[in-house]
């Protein structure tokens, strides 16, 4: 009876938050103010939309990694439409919320789906590849992630000057002490699922990085979409004239962190011979 | 741990995240900002001020601008409008990011610029020239506040000079009073301090005057001001307009000259006026044609020089193999003149052979009732080509007959069709 009377209490107070959500709100103050209080409705409504673009482009299963994947990108849309909402005043924010995720759905692929990645190893490394997009601490992370060098490996590697170097350093010291967790915490991975990672690579090194590779080839192959478009893959001759002239600073560092192929062709240019022979091959490290 | 616990800790996780304040607001960033366009990485502003504006231009829209840490933490963002431009300013308590997207037909560009907090020194000038603006100043305009709130500064601090004088009169008087009790000159001081106390109103009335002044010419620069954003204004709209159409002249002319690029391979002669891009192509065609010709009759002469030399070198080798082998002077002699006669014969096989290059030019009438294609069929038939027609005179140009011209008028003279036939006077 106790339940009944919750769940009815439940309902009433979900119609009370959709229709104040439908109302027009006029100011970026008022607009913070009534979607602080609808951040659940609002989450489990872009979740469902997730979900329903899935199904409908024959991507959905009923487990709980694509429970996890439609919250996590329902967070992710919820997150932009928090902050650049603001600036759509007057407007109704409801309305403005279902037209922000319908623009994303309208997109050619709009987020990076493989079945692969959705089981604990693919989980880790989308999110990382996902974080590296938006973070540049998460994609410096890439480089101890994926190779297991330290700042640096990274510096020699990418031929960085003096600057840019105090800032790798920067980017590995905030990552260890939040970027790390926080991108765990965001693509849902609990302490048991890190804790078996770890196991596997212990007991199976060889084939468990084997797989590392394989999937995070997918991932950056979806990601390296979103690094700046005037970034494309080179030749080892373009990249030993970029390194010998000491131009293309980022260029280096992003694309090099979001394409293993790039890293293998481009590895040695910076080091004077300092660095071994071997090309860099895929050696995942769970923790920072 | 469930299936449905699992989740429902993740989904709380997820609204923690989102719920919490320090996710989106940042204290003091030192650290560069990252700017996105369309969530793609396009640049960064230094947070530390040097290299504080960033400016984008696309190609595409613009329909989102976000903005970042360097940890990933979405500071703040804007959804552009497909047209035009709008501006926001990004609180990143206590900095500030201005940004300015325009988009148009064209594509978009966004200006971003990095407003570091001010210093407690310039906060409290911006105070103090607030506080004097509200005094001084009824409509400050945003161009000219800077000049007014100087003009207004140097009022206020001139009244509190004239404030300070006067509290330091009384003091003065008041001493002066004491001074009284104690037995010294009374009527002097009060005469003293009237004398001052009137000096002080003439400054005061001097300063009203002055303070009047100023707020005409203030008044006189805010129009001046308004007149000067009206003729920018109008400036910047005739500017688009120009620009407008300077693009779709552009277009007109890409469509144009790729609808006539296929005529051009097929080399068919462009009708005249048809603009100046065909103007231009047939300049160059001509020119280039110009250049190759000079280059060949280059090469010609130079043939013809060797051409010379060898005959030269011919002459002497053979001469010297004569003596060589003949001692007899008769028999040399004779030799020389046979190979004066070969040269001879040489030099007219060398003309014949530059008649031969010469296509042989003759006019010719043909009989009533010929038809065209009789005609055409003649022309062929001596393998010749068709010229122009002057007064029924038809000009046909052939390989040079192996006959004399005037046999060869006569042999054509007496073909069936041909009335009459002349060589070209």
């Amino acid at each position: 009876m106790q339940n009944t009377v919750s769940k009815s209490q439940v309902m009433a107070d979900h119609t009370v938050t959709v229709s104040r959500l439908e109302e027009v709100v006029s100011t970026s103050d008022e607009f913070d103010r009534v979607v602080s209080q609808a951040l659940p409705v609002l989450l489990d409504r872009a979740t469902g939309y997730t979900k329903r673009f899935l199904r409908e482009t024959g991507q959905w299963n009923d487990d709980i990694e694509h429970e996890k994947f439609a919250l996590r990108w329902g967070s992710e849309y919820l997150e932009r439409f928090l902050v650049c909402g603001r600036s759509e005043v007057p407007c109704r924010p409801l309305f403005l919320f279902d037209s922000l995720v319908a623009k994303q759905h309208s997109k050619p692929e709009p987020f990076c789906y493989h079945p692969d990645l959705l089981r604990p190893l693919g989980r880790f490394l989308d999110g990382l590849v996902a974080r590296a997009v938006v973070s540049r601490d998460a994609l410096i992370a890439l480089y101890r992630h994926s190779y297991g060098w330290g700042a640096g490996d990274v510096i020699a590697v990418t031929g960085l000057n003096g600057l840019e170097s105090q800032r790798i350093y920067k980017n590995f010291r905030r990552w260890r002490e939040s970027g790390w967790q926080r991108t765990m915490d965001e693509i849902g991975l609990t302490k048991t699922e890190l804790a078996e990672l770890t196991s596997q690579q212990q007991r199976h090194r060889q084939r468990f990085n084997g797989e590392a590779e394989r999937l995070i080839r997918v991932a950056q192959a979806h990601y390296r979409k979103s690094e700046p478009d005037h970034y494309p893959c080179l030749s080892r001759a373009q990249w030993r004239e970029m390194f010998t002239q000491g131009y293309g600073c980022d260029y280096r560092i992003w694309h090099l962190a979001l394409c293993l192929d790039c890293m293998q062709t481009a590895w040695g240019l910076s080091s004077n011979g300092s660095l071994t022979e071997e090309k860099p091959r895929m050696e995942l490290l769970v923790r920072p | 741990m469930g299936y449905e616990e699992d989740l429902e800790t993740y989904r709380t996780q997820l609204l923690q995240t989102l719920s919490s304040p320090t996710s989106r607001s940042v204290s003091g960033v030192m650290e560069p900002i990252q700017v996105y366009v369309n969530e793609r990485r396009v640049g960064e502003l230094e947070g530390a001020g040097m290299d504080a504006t960033l400016h984008i231009k696309t190609l595409d829209h613009i329909e989102t601008i976000q903005l970042r840490t360097e940890d990933g933490t979405l500071l703040g963002g804007l959804v552009a409008p497909e047209y035009g431009y709008r501006t926001s300013r990004i609180q990143l308590s206590p900095d500030a990011v201005e940004l300015c997207v325009h988009n148009t037909a064209q594509g978009g560009s966004l200006n971003a610029v990095f407003v570091p907090a001010p210093s407690f020194w310039s906060r409290m000038g911006k105070t103090f020239a607030d506080v004097a603006d509200r005094l001084a100043i009824r409509r400050p305009d945003a161009a000219i506040a800077h000049s007014m709130r100087t003009v207004a500064f140097t009022q206020a601090l001139l009244a509190v000079m004239v404030v300070g004088l006067v509290l330091d009169r009384v003091a003065t008087w008041m001493g002066s009073e004491q001074m009284l009790t104690s037995g010294m000159q009374p009527e002097a001081l009060r005469t003293v301090s009237v004398t001052e106390v009137r000096k002080l109103e003439q400054q005061l009335g001097a300063l009203a005057r002055m303070q009047e002044k100023v707020g005409e010419a203030l008044e006189s620069q805010q129009n001046g001001m308004a007149q000067l954003h009206h003729t920018m204004a109008k400036l910047s709209s005739s500017h688009e307009s120009v620009a407008s159409g300077v693009v779709m002249v552009k277009e007109e002319m890409e469509k144009r000259q790729a609808n006539l690029e296929p005529e051009t391979d097929r080399t068919t002669p462009h009708p005249a006026g048809r603009g100046v891009v065909d103007q231009e192509q047939l300049e160059v065609a001509i020119r280039s044609l110009t250049e190759d010709n000079t280059k060949l009759s280059r090469e010609v002469a130079s043939l013809e020089e060797r051409n010379q030399t060898l005959t030269a070198k011919l002459h002497i080798a053979s001469v010297n193999a004569s003596k060589a082998v003949d001692p007899n002077p008769e028999r040399l002699l004779a030799n020389q003149a046979d190979v004066a006669r070969k040269n001879q014969s040489l030099q007219v096989a060398e003309g014949f052979q530059n008649s031969q290059a010469q296509p042989f030019l003759f006019w010719v009438t043909f009989s009533e009732g010929t038809s065209q294609e009789s005609i055409d069929q003649w022309v062929n038939e001596k393998k010749g080509h068709k010229g122009s027609i002057n007064e029924g005179w038809q000009e046909v140009r052939i390989v040079p007959p192996a006959v004399p011209p005037d046999l060869f008028l006569e042999q054509i003279r007496g073909e069936k069709i041909v009335k009459a036939a002349r060589i070209p006077e």
